[in-house]
């Protein structure tokens, strides 16, 4: 898979960041092309008070692209919500930075006083439980951080180069762009790309597409426009997608990409 | 019915009031009327009888209000269903998701680990310890929503319970769930497709864990008996917004329909098989969704040909105030 977040990093701060269950997160953020930077404080003061020096001159010394945060540190009485006020300090010095709470209390009382407190900072928080899969901590950690990356692959073998504006299709090395798929075609497909990086299952509706169709029925002029990417695709593909494959229309309110099954 | 009895219990008073005005009044409204000194008792005794009738009014209204406010507001079911929890019990209930959440991520790290190193090496990968594996796996989603319901089942039937509200933007609460459920519907061949009318809903004043938490279990629900697809749409009017869950699975049968929303029923009780859930995610569902203001209902089709469905609409309220509800 295309390392589509290459040179982007996420800072992990928690006390089990060796547990089987953050070790998966980690792989499958390393997947995804960040790097993971894991904080381990020097032993001396309470472990709390460690991490949340440590995290605090981390994040001044190289600031990550996001943190992901737990809400306890060790048994520790004082330490229980440690990540609440780790939180409270990131979100009043750095209020841009997205922060993703890792947490058994994904709802619930210590939410909404977080959620508050960060709301009045306009602050990117949000909150995901430890049983999460890793690609739901993935998915929300895309939108959190907010912009697309210059490469979005969809499946094994299409990569949509958002920089350069060119559709490869192949795998591997054997990759070869996609001429056809051009100007707007190319505005459609990379809307529908971007859509689905953030919400794999999010429909993107006729308005949002049909700014890249002209004409008196600008409907149909997408609609054929969509044929002809889903063609140029197949054709290098060596196969022809379907009403229900690659782009799909949903109730006649917006088309959705369903990467191809390989 | 709570709007009837300010009415009914300013009407009894008024009455009381009358009976005692024609009460004072009977002796000279007799004389006038009729000159005689028997004809001031029925002015008396109509003014006795007025004082009696207003007075039980308004007390009879007093005493069946307290009762009413009691049942409508708190209770599952039409019944007062809260608990005098102790403190001990509460502090537990606080803490269980993180007690039983510990052995379960040990669990499900494991199951992760073991994963990555048998792709690590194919070849020593045996088909019933993969079994295994994605039988924990496919379990996790079930853990989760069921330590979720019963920490709402445990909020629904505490006395402290309150209804916090917050700035929701509705297509995020969507993209949330929709994140979590895409990875089950894909293991088990299914789809799910979301989107919203306008396509940007905005922000509204509602309760966020009851919006994501009543959803969830929409979306657990269909998902699991969805054939191939799962569709969820939201929509607004200037004083609602609406969620519908759509799924193209066989759909319920009218006779079954009416105990949907009854604590513990699942499909499989019809069938006597064993249960795919705890039962517990509709009636809670239905339960907050009611206890937030707004409803859930359901419409099924389960005719054999192409048209069986199900579909839940959820209606919440946009417009609850910061004032109302205690939002600062």
């Amino acid at each position: 898979m295309a390392r589509v977040n290459a040179g982007r990093n996420i800072l992990v701060v928690d006390d089990e960041s060796e547990s089987d269950i953050l070790r998966a997160v980690r792989r499958r953020l390393e997947e995804e092309g960040w790097t993971t930077t894991v904080i381990e404080p020097e032993s001396g003061h309470s472990l709390g008070e460690e991490f949340e020096a440590a995290t605090l001159w981390s994040i001044e010394q190289t600031l990550p692209d996001a943190v992901l945060l737990d809400v306890r540190f060790g048994q520790n009485r004082d330490d229980q919500f440690r990540g609440l006020s780790i939180l409270g300090e990131i979100v009043e010095r750095w209020p841009k930075l997205p922060i993703l709470m890792f947490t058994q209390y994904a709802q619930g009382p210590d939410r909404e006083t977080a959620v508050r407190d960060s709301l009045k900072w306009d602050a990117p928080v949000d909150f995901i439980d430890k049983l999460a899969s890793p690609d739901e901590v993935v998915l929300r950690l895309r939108r959190l951080i907010g912009t697309a990356p210059e490469s979005i692959p969809i499946g094994n073998h299409i990569l949509v180069d958002v920089s350069a504006r060119l559709v490869y299709v192949g795998e591997g090395e054997d990759r070869d762009p996609a001429l056809e798929i051009q100007g707007m075609k190319f505005e459609i497909f990379r809307e529908l790309a971007v859509t689905w990086y953030r919400s794999p299952g999010e429909l993107v509706a006729f308005a949002r597409l049909e700014r890249y169709s002209e004409g008196e029925d600008p409907r149909a002029s997408l609609r054929v426009r969509i044929r002809e990417i889903k063609d140029a695709i197949g054709k290098a593909m060596n196969t022809r997608f379907g009403p229900s494959e690659l782009i799909i229309n949903i109730r006649d309110q917006g088309y959705r990409l369903v990467p191809p099954k390989s | 019915m709570k709007k009837f009895i300010t009415p009914i219990k300013i009407s009894g008073g008024v009455i009381a009031l009358a009976g005692v005005i024609l009460l004072i009044l009977a002796p000279f409204l007799g004389k006038n009327f009729f000159d005689l000194l028997w004809a001031v008792e029925p002015f008396t005794y109509l003014g006795g009888i007025l004082l009696v009738v207003g007075l039980g009014v308004t007390a009879a209204t007093y005493s069946g209000a307290e009762r009413f406010i009691k049942n409508s507001d708190h209770g599952l079911n039409g019944q007062n269903g809260k608990h005098s929890w102790s403190e001990t019990t509460l502090q537990y209930f606080q803490l269980f998701d993180h007690d039983l959440g510990r052995p379960l991520r040990r669990i499900i790290g494991k199951e992760r680990e073991l994963r990555a190193v048998m792709q690590a090496n194919p070849g020593s990968s045996d088909a019933g310890v993969i079994e295994l594996l994605d039988e924990i796996e496919r379990q996790t989603p079930n853990f989760r929503l069921m330590m979720s319901n019963i920490q709402v089942l445990i909020q629904l039937e505490s006395p402290a319970s309150d209804d916090e509200v917050q700035l929701v933007e509705p297509n995020e609460v969507i993209r949330r769930i929709a994140d979590r459920y895409t990875p089950v519907a894909a293991e088990a061949g299914k789809e799910i497709t979301w989107w919203s009318e306008p396509s940007e809903l905005g922000l509204v004043y509602a309760n966020t864990n009851a919006i994501e938490h009543i959803v969830t279990n929409l979306v657990d629900n269909a998902v699991r008996y969805a054939g191939t697809h799962v569709e969820v749409k939201l929509t607004k009017n200037p004083t609602h917004f609406f969620v519908r869950v759509w799924d193209d699975g066989p759909g319920i049968g009218a006779q079954y329909v009416p105990h949907l929303f009854d604590r513990g029923w699942t499909p499989e009780v019809v069938r006597r098989e064993e249960k795919s859930s705890s039962g517990l995610g509709l009636f809670i569902a239905r339960n907050l969704a009611r206890q937030s203001g707004g409803d859930l209902t359901v419409e099924s089709d389960d005719s054999p040909d192409g048209e069986h469905h199900t579909t839940f609409l959820l209606s919440l309220p946009s417009n609850l105030t910061a004032e109302l509800n205690g939002v600062r």
